[in-house]
């Protein structure tokens, strides 16, 4: 399940968003938990419905439905609008986790240690920046199925949730100390430190960044488009 | 077919899957891309100037709310390959400076080119969702995966298609411009390149901060320990 919880974006779409990844990764769990194949073809129709979370605390969600649906399998007085409220309440709470957890802490954190290294002209910078997303990333995609179906639908409430915003504390904590040291390597690259013009032009680019930081709109890319038409201004043969 | 060439296109059908549709590993990401196109094209100091300022912009760049981001993965690879591609053709080191500004330029605008592409996949794939509902529902199990190989190979497609047609207009159109216009382009990339730097890192230390005066002190202290192990290291 966690193998298949790779391909939950492959047909993301705006409907039902998740959804088709969402019953292809389940499908192994239904196989055993459904021998027959007209019920399990149901219930695996009934699984492409609307769904979506962060990709990584996915596999939570589904080790948790797949626990529910083996009670249900055993007889349970579980019906199908039961199911598909446990998973909306798993998704939503797992995506407000982990939209902060990997796209906001992790995943800048990571890319500022790739560009200390890269900075100084290493290649090692993407390498370093690859495992350390992925030891994070690979390992709870693994581990998550197995998290979710010990506590099953409750798993949310229960210890996990203060062991994630731990851990997000302590990245976010790791990621302000990594941008500081990324503004150094910046500035001094390799111990020499960079032209007087280049350390003007980077500290009114960050001060410039932080005002505007202030709205998300417009985007950091639309400011950076602006800068470069103001630069290729600025520079124009007179 | 000269080996680069089909190479990039190729690492842009695999970015655009890495991207989304399978695993989300990271490997999209411009950093990853333009070392690995560095060493192709044999040139990672370059490789490696567009890279980071593009990696940059791409961590700035947050899914808020209902926004689709900027597609960075496949503006990593159109911008660094082609200012590799451009920068093989000049003979002098000047011209590699505006082949990078080219690079950014570039990869920021089919970064943001790249969202209408990405929306068209998503309704794309509606109409494979609802075929292969149907096709459960009628107890062909094998149709999940059908349709997932359908989404996978579609997004590898866009991606391949997509970096070839982008680096292609660039080098046709952009090439002579890089040759002629060298000194102004260069020019240009010593000021928009620490601006860039500059605007992103501040993106990404306002996400961070978050007006906690604690961590605007952790930030400091980073700095300020960096800078002093930088400059005793070198003497």
């Amino acid at each position: 399940m966690a193998l298949r919880a790779s391909l939950l974006q492959a047909t993301f779409n705006f409907e039902r968003q998740q959804g088709l990844g969402w019953a292809f990764a389940l499908a192994p769990a239904l196989r055993r938990l459904y021998p027959d194949p007209a019920l399990r073809a149901q219930r695996l129709a009934e699984h492409t419905a609307y769904f979506n979370t962060q990709p990584t605390l996915c596999s939570v969600a589904l080790g948790a439905v797949a626990s529910y649906e083996e009670q249900r399998a055993a007889g349970a007085p579980i019906d199908a609008g039961s199911v598909t409220r446990v998973k909306n309440v798993l998704g939503s709470s797992l995506a407000a986790i982990g939209d902060r957890m990997f796209w906001f802490t992790l995943r800048p954190l990571c890319a500022c240690i790739g560009l200390i290294l890269a900075a100084g002209g290493s290649a090692f910078g993407a390498l370093a920046m690859w495992i350390c997303y992925n030891v994070m990333h690979q390992g709870m995609r693994v581990l998550g199925v197995s998290w979710g179906y010990q506590q099953g639908p409750a798993v949310v409430s229960g210890e996990l949730r203060p062991r994630l915003e731990r851990m997000i504390r302590t990245w976010s904590l790791m990621g302000v100390a990594a941008v500081g040291a990324t503004v150094a390597v910046v500035l001094v690259p390799n111990g020499a430190p960079r032209p007087v013009l280049f350390q003007i032009v980077f500290l009114c680019g960050l001060a410039f960044g932080l005002i505007v930081a202030q709205r998300v709109r417009p985007s950091p890319t639309e400011w950076a488009l602006g800068a470069a038409a103001v630069s290729l201004i600025v520079s124009f043969p007179r | 077919m000269n080996v680069p060439i089909t190479a990039t296109a190729l690492l842009g059908g695999v970015v655009a899957l890495d991207a989304g549709p399978v695993a989300q590993t990271l490997f999209s990401q411009p950093l990853v891309t333009a070392s690995l196109l560095g060493l192709l094209w044999n040139d990672l100091p370059l490789a490696l100037s567009v890279g980071v300022v593009l990696q940059i912009l791409a961590a700035s760049t947050l899914p808020v709310g209902s926004r689709t981001p900027e597609d960075y993965a496949m503006g990593g690879v159109i911008g660094v390959a082609l200012a590799l591609m451009l920068a093989q053709q000049q003979p002098y080191s000047v011209a590699r400076d505006g082949c990078a500004l080219v690079g950014v330029i570039a990869g920021m605008i089919s970064a943001t080119a790249g969202v209408p592409l990405l929306k068209w996949q998503r309704r794309r794939n509606e109409g494979l969702s609802h075929w292969c509902e149907a096709e459960l529902l009628a107890g062909r199990e094998q149709a999940l995966g059908q349709a997932h190989v359908a989404g996978v190979v579609l997004a590898f497609g866009v991606g391949v298609s997509y970096t070839a047609a982008c680096v292609a207009l660039g080098v046709g159109l952009l090439a002579g411009a890089v040759k002629t216009e060298s000194i102004w382009l260069a020019r240009a990339w010593s000021y928009a390149q620490p601006v860039w730097i500059g605007l992103g890192l501040a993106q990404l230390l306002h996400a961070f901060v978050q007006r906690r005066p604690m961590r605007v002190a952790v930030f400091g202290a980073a700095l300020f320990v960096t800078w002093i192990l930088l400059m005793v290291g070198s003497a």
